[in-house]
């Protein structure tokens, strides 16, 4: 079991991400570079990023920090509080949702990601594939 | 947390006559020459308050690309409109839409119209649309739908900010609609009901007017065919397709749009004929997850209509109201459907129809659904 967020948890992720066909299928156009960033709240007391360096359908590079410049700078950065990932983990809410009712914030070229929801989706779903200890 | 959306609804015979009470000085129409040609543009500037300057756009082509949008820019800069009124079918009230946004906001493109940007909109000008189809709900949702420049491609636009402020729905704007046109626009209606009460984004308030505004088409639209000029029936059908509009506006679109889109973008055709097509597919291949919901749709249809289940009184409505049930039935030919199909199956990938669809679909089963579809 990996701790979110932490070194293992992102390897683990990613680790699935790579062995997720559905995921193969629906990123397999989609070639961007895109940073997590997990902020703080009363549960979780720091900021962390997890970097991702995408291409069809695979992560072939990905970098974690709990320093902005700690990863290299992304053209599509998604961010929340902790406690929102934490419910997007377990699919309480989705990603698109997620940025409209202002629980997460998603800066980059929107309409291209428009184009790659069903990718964010399967993201998503691979995070919840994790098995994952959450903060207290 | 979640929300609902709604432009004000003004609906009924008459309602055109609410334009009268606008505070309007200067007033854009978009609308497509069909619609000049048939007195309807003329029908709305009838009921303007009385010294109001108008400028009518009424070219708008039946598949827009950006380009044949974003041309009136200039003009409609010059002219300073205070209220935009699209006039039509979803191709009219979509590019009202994109002229409103681009007219607010000058530094944004295209692209910068989605659910995730805030737009800030409504500091110079108004939209009000009036539908001259009833199928499309393009009045009550805030979705618009353009082709790109010279590709294939149907882009899926999307801000709570392009709502409209009123939707009016006057039947009369709906009484000379050609019968085809009738039929493709009120199949893209209960696509819209059955897909929003399915979507994994549906909530009860979607599923309210999914569920009415499917009754109402159901109910109406077989004696529609029989007395087009029945004012109460197109009434029926009119409020009704625009229930529908605000339930998928509310939740989402799924499968058989995504797939009706890409049929649509490749082999032009009637956008309701298209996802019609793929609808009774869609629901077989839905059913064992949401079975439950779609028994309660299916029995809002009229008794005389319903088969077992909703797959069953889709394919008995559609035999009924003439919609073709095959892409075969659509002049295609199998080599040529053939030689399309991986450009189908990549456009219906990248549709937000796939995301919120309650059973996921990868390549393979998109490509299974456009197989059988295809028929003999």
């Amino acid at each position: 079991m990996a701790i979110f967020p932490s070194p293992e948890w992102a390897d683990e992720y990613v680790k699935k991400l790579n062995s997720n066909e559905s995921y193969k299928d629906s990123g397999k156009t989609w070639e961007d570079t895109l940073t997590f960033v997990i902020e703080p709240d009363e549960k979780y007391n720091k900021t962390w990023y997890l970097y991702l360096d995408l291409a069809h359908g695979e992560c072939r590079d990905y970098k974690y920090s709990d320093k902005e410049d700690g990863v290299p700078k992304a053209t599509f950065i998604y961010k929340g509080k902790y406690s929102n990932w934490v419910k997007l983990i377990n699919k309480e809410i989705d990603p698109i949702q997620g940025i409209m009712t202002g629980k997460f914030k998603l800066e980059g070229q929107m309409m291209k990601i428009m184009r790659y929801t069903k990718a964010a989706k399967d993201m998503v779903n691979t995070a919840s594939m994790v098995d994952t200890q959450f903060e207290a | 947390m979640w929300f609902f959306r709604s432009p004000d609804v003004i609906f009924g015979a008459d309602s055109l006559s609410y334009l009268n009470n606008i505070d309007a000085k200067r007033i854009v129409i978009v609308s497509d020459k069909n619609i000049q040609h048939a007195g309807l543009i003329e029908k709305v500037i009838k009921n303007l308050p009385d010294n109001v300057e108008v400028h009518t756009i009424d070219d708008i082509p039946v598949e827009p690309d950006f380009d044949d949008i974003t041309q009136h820019m200039d003009g409609i800069r010059s002219f300073g409109p205070d209220y935009f009124i699209g006039v039509g079918g979803g191709s009219c009230m979509d590019s009202a839409k994109i002229l409103f946004a681009l007219y607010e906001r000058p530094d944004i493109s295209v692209y910068d119209i989605t659910p995730i940007v805030k737009l800030g909109l409504r500091k110079k000008s108004h939209l009000i649309e009036i539908p001259t189809t009833s199928g499309t709900g393009s009045e009550c949702s805030w979705a618009a739908v353009v082709s790109g420049k010279n590709e294939k491609r149907k882009n899926e636009l999307a801000s709570p900010e392009i709502l409209a402020d009123y939707a009016i729905l006057d039947p009369e704007m709906v009484l000379s609609l050609p019968l085809n046109q009738t039929i493709s626009t009120a199949v893209d209606a209960m696509t819209h009901a059955i897909e929003s009460y399915v979507s994994s984004w549906s909530n009860p308030y979607s599923e309210a007017l999914a569920e009415k505004g499917l009754f109402m088409v159901s109910h109406s639209i077989m004696d529609v065919l029989k007395k087009p000029g029945s004012l109460e029936l197109r009434n029926n059908v009119h409020i009704g397709a625009s229930m529908a509009g605000l339930s998928f506006s509310n939740s989402q679109i799924g499968l058989a749009h995504a797939l009706g889109h890409s049929l649509g973008a490749v082999f032009k055709m009637a956008h309701g004929t298209a996802v019609g097509i793929f609808l009774p597919h869609v629901v077989s291949y839905n059913s064992l997850e949401v079975d439950g919901k779609y028994s309660i749709l299916n029995n809002l249809f009229p008794e005389d209509i319903k088969g077992k289940n909703l797959h069953d009184t889709l394919i008995k409505m559609f035999k009924v109201i003439n919609q073709p049930l095959k892409i075969s039935d659509l002049n295609i030919t199998r080599k040529s459907f053939d030689d399309n199909l991986n450009t189908l199956i990549e456009l219906a990938e990248d549709s937000t129809g796939i995301t919120m669809n309650p059973v996921e679909a990868g390549r393979e089963e998109i490509k299974e659904l456009f197989v059988k579809s295809f028929g003999d």
